[in-house]
């Protein structure tokens, strides 16, 4: 009977001192010892800014709302054909600040070391949710959006118009935007014009089901890389040194001598503004599998004018949410520079008149600085059933130069009878040659 | 144009046929076609540097260019070295 009331065990005592949960962290930026008591180059480090070298995010527009300067009314829109937005409610026009100026992409490429992010092209957190809610400055409502495929909503009741402005954890908001140049009629003609090139052997229900008014104004990702590297080749190359002819009349045998060089390499340079795609999905350019070279063709873009992130340039857009992080993207950046290189020594070879084999390269990235864009596609898509799930074709316009690429199903049987059909017809052409010689 | 009978003229007709078939798949799909970013970019190189030595001769071959020519194909990767740098690419030592 006493047994049962005595108290149950005290719990063990948990575990106290330096690593154990019950630590407060540090607040942000504070170290546990003075640095000034530290030697100067883990000084330097410790105070050395953050990698995050870049912020540009936009406090101003935290809450959702993006404001009329004059009115403060938040019905936003960009006026067509323009880097300008519009209030909706005075018609009051105010101009979205460039990157370019704002935060000095596109200076100091030569100088960079390291790996500089600029605030939006930062990793994205696993967990980070694609659904963003916003509670209504104006009535207080919930207003929810959806970042997978859009920017903006509308408060059901006020009115009130809310953009994704900032940059959360979930990668949707990039650093900058590039607004649309190319209006929609504009893409529709270019698309019409594409099609109408290629309607012989094109794909009959693709052509009965042709309507590029579908087309959709989309805001795809892209990181926009600047770097400084340097790389060398090395390599085989061949001088001809004589060239003369064997054999008799009817066996004649054209013969080569060479002189045989050890070739190699070596140039710095940098690159302003290389585009990577930052979804997995638009990045894999496998042919076979899809048609997403048609959208990675119309690269590049003016990057150079893109503009602060403001969600009032998506409204009425769609838009694809980033799943790529600058670590992933590093080996696509590597392959990219390698090729450049190899272009800028091309010219250095000319005196190997029988070619170079190149047999090794290397590159050394020295700095390379990422900012996240979004930039604006007009596209086309057709589903063409088959195996696999069938392929999706694209029709894009760039949205900025009207660049237009698209990939237009082939009616096979038709492609064929033609080739069939010329090639019977050059070989009966040859074969009364033939007759007529002998 | 002398040859022994001229049967490779009998060639023309499936090689007509194969190749009117894959360019006009290529002016449909655009198979072929992405963005040229060692032109389209803008880069600002140094002058190239490098070094050229003979290593020997070749006689009497009937190839018109070196075996495995690879100059122009600046997307085919070839082997790679590791960087001379190696991590520390915060010298800004070049490599090679």
């Amino acid at each position: 009977m006493s047994d049962t009331k005595l108290p149950p065990p005290l719990p063990v005592r948990p575990v106290d001192g330096p690593g154990s949960p019950r630590d407060v962290p540090p607040l942000p930026g504070t170290l546990p010892v003075d640095p000034a008591t530290l030697p100067g180059p883990i000084r330097d480090e410790l105070e050395a800014p953050d990698p995050l070298a870049i912020d540009t995010s936009a406090g101003e527009l935290k809450d959702g709302l993006n404001r009329c300067p004059k009115c403060g009314a938040t019905d936003i829109r960009q006026r067509a054909g323009t880097d300008i937005l519009v209030c909706m409610y005075c018609r009051n026009e105010w101009h979205g600040e460039r990157v370019e100026e704002a935060f000095g992409f596109g200076e100091g490429i030569a100088d960079l070391r390291g790996t500089v992010i600029a605030s939006g092209a930062r990793d994205i957190e696993a967990d980070a949710a694609s659904l963003m809610t916003f509670k209504c400055a104006g009535c207080g409502a919930e207003v929810t959006v959806n970042t997978e495929s859009t920017m903006t909503a509308r408060c059901h009741w006020c009115r009130h118009v809310f953009g994704v402005n900032e940059q959360i954890a979930n990668g949707a908001v990039p650093d900058a935007v590039l607004p649309f140049y190319i209006r929609k009629d504009d893409a529709v003609a270019r698309i019409r014009q594409f099609v109408d090139k290629r309607r012989m052997f094109a794909l009959k229900a693709f052509k009965d089901e042709f309507t590029p008014e579908n087309v959709v104004g989309v805001y795809l990702p892209y990181m926009i890389v600047d770097g400084s590297a340097s790389a060398s080749v090395a390599g085989k190359g061949e001088i001809k040194t004589r060239q003369y002819t064997r054999g008799t009349n009817n066996n004649k045998k054209t013969y080569y001598d060479a002189d045989v060089y050890q070739i190699e390499r070596h140039v710095e340079f940098t690159v302003d503004d290389l585009p990577l795609e930052s979804s997995t999905e638009r990045g894999n350019l496998d042919v076979n599998v899809n048609t997403n070279n048609i959208i990675n063709t119309i690269l590049p873009f003016d990057t150079k004018n893109a503009v602060k992130w403001n969600a009032s340039y998506l409204s009425g857009f769609t838009s694809e949410k980033r799943n790529s992080n600058v670590q992933q993207l590093q080996p696509r950046l590597e392959d990219q520079l390698l090729s450049i290189a190899r272009a800028q020594v091309d010219g250095s070879t000319r005196r190997y008149d029988r070619g170079v084999r190149w047999e090794q390269e290397q590159l050394d990235v020295h700095g390379t600085r990422w900012a996240s864009m979004y930039l604006p596609v007009w596209l086309y898509s057709y589903h063409q059933p088959g195996k696999n799930g069938g392929l999706l074709h694209y029709i894009a316009v760039n949205g900025r130069t009207g660049e237009t690429m698209g990939s237009v199903p082939v009616q096979q049987w038709k492609l064929l009878l033609a080739a069939l059909t010329v090639g019977t017809f050059l070989e009966g052409i040859a074969i009364m040659i033939l007759v007529g010689m002998s | 144009m002398s040859d022994d009978s001229g049967l490779w003229l009998l060639l023309a007709g499936p090689a007509g046929a194969t190749a009117l078939y894959w360019a006009l798949y290529r002016f449909y799909r655009n198979t072929d076609k992405s963005h040229a970013f060692e032109r389209e970019t803008s880069i600002d190189a140094k002058p190239v540097t490098g070094s050229d030595a003979k290593v020997g001769n070749i006689t009497g071959t009937q190839a018109t260019r070196i075996q495995g020519d690879n100059v122009g194909a600046y997307r085919a990767r070839v082997q790679r070295v590791a960087s001379e740098a190696g991590r520390d690419v915060d010298d800004g030592a070049p490599g090679g």
